[in-house]
């Protein structure tokens, strides 16, 4: 194996605008964070984007981000914004009521608000900021550079792929009755998506940065990123092996699977690496938060790690409870809806598609379902020999779904002219949204007879859910005709502990530990309450003597004893896996200690 | 018939397929109206939610919405009558619109409603 690189040479020849992308947990943002020091370091002035809803921009750089760019203290000539979907819709409806404040009554004024409250304003105004950044220049001016850290794959190839489903769809619009939705005054902006489109499609202007540890699922979906986007006509691209690690000394078995892994994952994915540029960059001990430590990963300062946390400093980490008793618990009701949730990378699909085995092999009836645009799940369930139903709520195909029931609810109710701008009508993007929407409630009612286990999107995307379902449930109340009953139930379904349970999954690290929390405060506010923490790939109860890996298991203590004292129920630890929980019966090997 | 204007309470879309179901009256008046814009009608469609200035700047429509509130909505004028009010044309009252107001003419169709 190539050693890893000492500097970002990725970054010879940057064009304006970068995008990093890859499978949640991959490091993205630290590296386009590290890249976007690494810019304004050789002299550039540099702009750097956070597109996620959850994003940990402000904790890597210490900063408190907002909508509009913000000066990064020590590092001079680097700015940075965070487009946050909830912030931009709150923007947006704002601009367009408070001059209605005084000249309406307040019942019209709060209806307006309750209409563009939903998951669609969110997505379409931060679509409209991200479009702004990248088409209009006057936005950017002031920069060489503009690196955007985008959400994770799923998402990011959406935001990618609308300006060209928009365009598109303004092109074909001929009656002008759209349902663009909240932002009906898009049209107008029509240019900017437009120049944003040929911004990305320019290798002149656009490069974009596919981040993968050196893992099979996640190799796997770089492969399927590097297509998507080359089907979009974005052909510059990059990838980056980040987090590799050679043993220090050998004899260490931990060290040495950890080694045996990757070099297995990299094997299996040989065609695929022969296709881009590829960079290497190494594991590193630390969690990356702060400008220093971000400089000292692309080596462009010599830079110290920041100090060894002294165990005295933690004090006792307390107690973690077993897998085992909690699932007997959940099973004992004969049926239910298990949820997991946390940030991307975690391996909610990994742990769901584990407690769905183990509830089959229970003898109950069980479906194993994903909202996760990413999903990896029929790869995790590899040569699964139990009965168990697995299914996808897959966007596209929802979507096609349920614009065919509506057709036909309404045939014979419409002339051919209402029947037409009906059909025009759903072609807008809210549509998705709802047949999502429509699909999740669908989903949870099937847990009426049996267990249904969901591995949901990542966190930003399964709020924006939530989110629907809590103005849905308003709409619907003030709505005379009637919903369907597994879309009026869903909220109080997801409310009750007895049919509910949330488990939320996260690693030994900052980031996905305090996005974690930030969900679990989301989830109290919505009413629900998680039913158990689950601590995913944790080192600490493994031998080790590697120092690399020995000093990442001394560095997660303090986030271990973080997820106890968040945990109001249960916090379960599930070891690093010596094996990649691929199949049944590596799945099944993660309740029990290593 | 010249103009007709029709202010919507807050909706996501004319059609109301932004909503948890869709009611059938919703599409069919989308229809007729754009029937009634071949004609050569001057329709104007305001929605609560994206064109509240239409709304505000409308004496009579705010002088509607401060009594009544939203249950005054939707208010339907014909050539600045309000001619429908807190509900929706059927089928009926749009073909009887059409009979009142709309000449057909000899070279064009019968309208249908």
């Amino acid at each position: 194996m190539k050693p890893p690189e000492e500097r970002a040479a990725w970054l010879e020849g940057a064009p304006r605008f970068l995008f990093f992308t890859g499978k949640g947990g991959v490091g993205k943002t630290s590296l386009a964070c590290a890249s976007a020091v690494a810019l304004a370091d050789t002299g550039q002035r540099v702009l750097l984007v956070g597109t996620d809803p959850a994003s940990n921009l402000d904790e890597l750089l210490a900063v408190k981000l907002g909508g509009a760019p913000t000066a990064i203290p020590n590092c001079e000539r680097l700015d940075a914004l965070n487009i946050n979907p909830v912030e931009a819709a709150q923007a947006y409806r704002e601009k367009i009521i408070s001059p209605m404040r005084g000249l309406l009554p307040e019942t019209a004024l709060r209806s307006m608000e309750e209409q563009l409250s939903g998951a669609c304003t969110m997505e379409i105004a931060a679509f409209d900021e991200f479009s702004r950044l990248l088409g209009e220049r006057a936005s950017t001016a002031g920069y060489d550079h503009v690196v955007f850290d985008t959400a994770p794959t799923g998402h990011t190839l959406r935001l990618l792929a609308l300006p060209k489903a928009w365009t598109g769809f303004f092109a074909a619009n001929t009656s002008g009755a759209t349902c663009l939705g909240p932002l009906a005054g898009l049209e107008k902006q029509r240019h900017i998506y437009e120049a944003a489109l040929a911004s990305l499609a320019d290798a002149a202007s656009t490069l974009v940065v596919i981040v993968s540890r050196a893992q099979s699922a996640s190799l796997r979906e770089a492969a399927r990123a590097h297509g998507e986007l080359d089907a979009l006509g974005i052909r510059r691209q990059v990838l980056i092996l980040n987090g590799l690690v050679q043993p220090a000394s050998p004899g260490d078995a931990v060290a040495d699977a950890f080694f045996a892994r990757q070099e297995k994952a990299l094997l299996g994915a040989v065609r695929f690496l022969s296709i881009l540029p590829v960079h290497r960059v190494a594991l590193r001990p630390h969690n990356l938060l702060g400008i220093e430590t971000l400089r000292g990963l692309l080596g462009s300062t010599q830079s110290t790690p920041p100090p060894r946390v002294q165990p005295t400093s933690i004090g006792p980490i307390g107690e973690f409870s077993a897998p085992i008793p909690l699932l007997e618990k959940i099973a004992s009701a004969g049926r239910g809806l298990i949820l997991t949730m946390g940030k991307g990378g975690v391996g909610k699909t990994t742990i769901a598609a584990a407690v769905a085995l183990w509830l089959s092999e229970k003898g109950h009836r069980v479906t194993l379902s994903t909202t996760d645009p990413a999903s990896h799940l029929s790869d995790a369930l590899e040569g699964n020999r139990c009965a168990l139903t697995v299914s996808r709520i897959d966007p596209a195909v929802e979507t096609a779904a349920y614009v065919e029931q509506v057709l036909a609810e309404q045939s014979g109710k419409l002339d051919a002219e209402s029947h037409a701008l009906l059909e025009e009508d759903l072609k807008s993007p809210c549509t998705e949204e709802i047949a999502v929407f429509r699909a999740f409630a669908r989903t949870v009612a099937e847990a009426q007879e049996g267990f249904v286990v969901l591995d949901t999107a990542p966190t930003g995307h399964t709020l924006l859910l939530l989110d629907a379902s809590l103005a849905y449930h308003t709409e619907i109340n003030r709505k005379t005709h009637s919903a369907p009953e597994e879309v009026s139930q869903l909220l109080s379904r997801l409310r009750d502990p007895n049919f509910t349970h949330v488990l939320i999954v996260t690693l030994p690290e900052a980031t996905p530990v305090h996005e974690a929390a930030a969900l679990q405060e989301d989830l109290r506010r919505a009413g629900i309450e998680p039913a158990a923490w689950i601590v995913n790939q944790s080192f600490h109860r493994l031998p080790l003597h590697d120092p690399l890996l020995a000093e990442r298991a001394h560095r997660e203590l303090p986030y271990l004893k973080e997820v106890l004292h968040l945990a109001q129920g249960p916090a379960c630890l599930i070891d690093w896996q010596v094996f990649e929980p691929i199949g049944a019966e590596a799945l099944l090997k993660i309740f029990s200690p290593t | 018939m010249k103009t007709i204007q029709v202010f919507d309470p807050a909706m996501c879309c004319n059609t109301g397929v932004c909503g948890p179901e869709v009611d059938p009256i919703l599409p069919q008046v989308a229809g007729f109206l754009s029937q009634l814009k071949e004609r050569g009608v001057l329709v104007e469609r305001f929605n609560l939610a994206q064109q509240p200035m239409a709304f505000a700047q409308n004496l009579a429509v705010r002088a509607l919405l401060n009594d009544e509130g939203l249950e005054a909505l939707p208010l339907f004028y014909i050539d600045g009558v309000l001619a429908l009010k807190g509900r929706y044309p059927d089928h009926d009252l749009r073909a009887e619109w059409i009979c009142a107001h709309v000449k057909t003419e000899s070279s064009k169709e019968p309208l249908q409603s």
